[in-house]
């Protein structure tokens, strides 16, 4: 089932179109690693702020609300191109052990990244960051390393990507 | 000069630690993604304070604010990026040095850019303090912004040229 539908998908002829014309294929990539950079940037610095390691002078809800916006801008640019790429050769990735790595690993780092968003502003009014948010905050930042990890381990385990 | 560019990139990549670069199968993706994770952080707190120069998302601080907190992880994802592009380009030092996309990316795009970095770091205590920033502020982080994107670009044509 799963396979029928990549083949669908890599078969479909907007994505054949952009996948095979060189200057598509290269602007998606471009548009792949430019947001992923903005992404993992903008929430590592939240991360790191809230782990007492980066701007401390200032306020951390404000830091986030400032960078949120360019983290969540970035994931859609990131989602979208990642997925035409994936819809070029669906058929080949969907069975891969490493992609699925990959995608839970991407799925749980956005998972802790919505926690963190939502609980700066009560963190921050408290004397100082509790322990575990400390400990959320870390475990997201080594969830985006550990993403970066699993994308760069794709063609190097699986020949993909 | 080429030919003095292909015999140094022959003898680096020819060293202990650009062979082990090359040849395991674990540690080329682990140096790419250390390279990654700098520039995540570099590239990330750069376009923050662009976007901020160019007057985006100062409701909530001033750009110089913004700066102030980025500053040094801007820093430290810069060098934890050149450590880790440094491995990857040891590991084939000799075909990197030949190639276009490569050269223009290193030797025109960053240098420029990274010359536009620093100037917009000294310049941020003046154009940065108030919410609305002066245009030749606004320009300067369009076109920092745009060269960072360029080096990206230049980056992702490698393998078209190699």
């Amino acid at each position: 089932m799963l396979t029928q539908i990549g083949e669908a998908l890599q078969n479909n002829s907007v994505i054949v179109m952009l996948n095979s014309t060189g200057w598509m294929a290269a602007g998606l990539e471009i548009i792949h690693y430019f947001s992923m950079f903005v992404l993992v940037g903008s929430i590592a610095i939240v991360d790191l702020r809230v782990m007492g390691l980066a701007g401390n002078q200032q306020s951390a809800t404000k830091l986030a609300q400032r960078l949120f916006p360019w983290m969540w801008t970035a994931l859609a640019l990131n989602f979208l191109s990642g997925f035409v790429m994936f819809a070029g050769i669906a058929a080949s990735y969907i069975p891969d052990s490493t992609f699925h790595l990959k995608m839970w690993v991407i799925l749980a780092a956005v998972v802790f990244g919505v926690i963190v968003q939502w609980r700066v502003p009560v963190w921050d009014k408290l004397p100082s960051m509790p322990v575990a948010a400390r400990l959320l905050a870390a475990v997201s930042l080594l969830l985006w390393v550990g993403a970066i990890l699993a994308g760069n381990e794709l063609p190097a385990l699986s020949g993909l990507g | 000069m080429q030919g003095a560019l292909v015999t140094f990139g022959d003898w680096l990549q020819h060293r202990s630690f650009a062979l082990d670069v090359a040849t395991s199968d674990w540690a080329y993706p682990f140096v790419q993604a250390t390279h990654f994770t700098g520039l995540s952080l570099w590239v990330g707190t750069t376009v923050a304070t662009d976007l901020s120069l160019m007057g985006l998302g100062n409701q909530y601080q001033s750009p110089f604010q913004l700066f102030n907190a980025l500053f040094v992880w801007n820093w430290v994802g810069f060098c934890i990026a050149v450590f880790g592009g440094f491995l990857l380009f040891s590991a084939s030092a000799a075909t990197y040095v030949i190639n276009p996309a490569f050269l223009t990316k290193l030797g025109f795009l960053i240098p420029v850019a990274l010359i536009l970095h620093i100037v917009i770091q000294t310049k941020m205590r003046v154009w940065g303090q108030q919410l609305q920033t002066p245009r030749v502020a606004r320009v300067a982080g369009l076109v920092e912004l745009l060269f960072w994107i360029s080096v990206v670009t230049a980056a992702v044509s490698i393998p078209y040229f190699a």
